[in-house]
């Protein structure tokens, strides 16, 4: 095997302890690959201890998810009120859109006939000249 | 997956006892209160290494911790609570890297191709075989590309098995395995410069 070949495989063997026989014979003879190989079993060993490193949250986070219970049954109780009165508040809306689309009727009726009444004003005022 | 351990020790240790999480699931407030002073570093440090941003992994860590508020009673206990915990986090981090990535045309992170390596002592002292800064790691993890980036803390830094990584990515398998060898390939390059070619 190629160095090129064994090296394409060797971050997929930075967890593994036993590669195929053709690897193992390679790295035998190439102390490049070896020490490559080695390289990427460091990282991951690194990169295992990292776990126990925490980051320190930001000030308050903690307060936060502390808080987390009074302010979900905050929520929940908000949200079950809504789904006990959904009927309620969905005949409001009906109801709103109702006044809402009848008042938006007669706004439009009335514009249409001061349009036509100003329309016919002007067709007499040309037709008499 | 792997559990937190007692300062670096081998011995695993659970934080949260049974008992804990039970009256947790009863309601008791000062019970979760020290539930998350037991876990919520190791859970903000996992979302901040998934996503980055130390207000993204706020976000996701608040969510992740309402989630686990509302999902406490289907925890059965078959798995360590830390675990449990982890799963619902990273979960919350993914979906937060995804509403990002809808939210941002280009990426601002670098991407595969103009990575840049550390400009750190590191790459100077990590010759062959010797003992990888751990500064430098972490480091070189912040600069990969995201979707590396993500794989590769699921996969190496906390353990899951491939098939898990590839559960919480929403991707095969396969492209997770690939995610991982790519990720790990770039982490070198970061840390140490690239391969030479010695054949």
């Amino acid at each position: 095997m190629r160095c090129a070949e064994v090296r394409e495989m060797l971050p997929a063997l930075a967890r593994e302890s036993d590669p195929s026989l053709a690897v193992r014979r390679h790295l035998s003879k190439c102390a490049g690959c070896r020490a490559e190989l080695e390289t990427y079993r460091s990282i991951v060993a690194s990169l295992a201890t990292l776990e126990t490193r925490t980051i320190a949250p930001p000030a308050g986070l903690a307060a936060k998810l502390i808080a987390i219970p009074s302010e979900a049954s905050r929520v929940d109780h908000f949200r079950s009120h809504v789904t006990r009165n959904r009927a309620a508040y969905a005949g409001g809306a009906a109801a709103a859109a109702a006044v809402v689309g009848a008042a938006g009727a007669f706004l439009w009726r009335s514009r249409e006939r001061s349009s036509g009444r100003a329309r016919t004003t002007n067709w007499g005022r040309f037709a008499a000249a | 997956m792997k559990r937190p351990t007692n300062g670096g020790s081998e011995a695993p240790r659970e934080s949260v006892s049974f008992e804990l999480v039970e009256r947790c699931k009863k309601g008791d407030e000062y019970a979760w209160a020290e539930l998350v002073e037991a876990t919520h570093r190791e859970v903000y440090s996992l979302c901040l290494r998934i996503l980055r941003d130390p207000d993204d992994a706020a976000e996701a860590t608040q969510d992740a911790y309402l989630k686990a508020w509302r999902a406490l009673g289907s925890f059965r206990g078959d798995a360590m609570f830390t675990t449990w915990m982890y799963r619902v986090a990273t979960n919350a981090a993914i979906s937060k890297q995804r509403g990002r990535k809808r939210r941002r045309v280009h990426e601002v992170d670098a991407d595969d191709e103009t990575v840049s390596q550390l400009p750190s002592t590191a790459s100077t002292e990590t010759l062959a075989g010797a003992r990888i800064e751990l500064e430098a790691v972490e480091e070189a993890l912040r600069l990969l590309p995201e979707h590396y980036r993500a794989a590769l803390v699921l996969r190496d830094v906390y353990e899951m098995s491939m098939e898990e990584v590839a559960k919480q990515l929403k991707i095969t398998e396969t492209a997770a395995k690939v995610r991982v060898h790519r990720g790990r390939k770039k982490l070198k390059e970061l840390v140490q410069g690239p391969a030479q070619e010695t054949d």
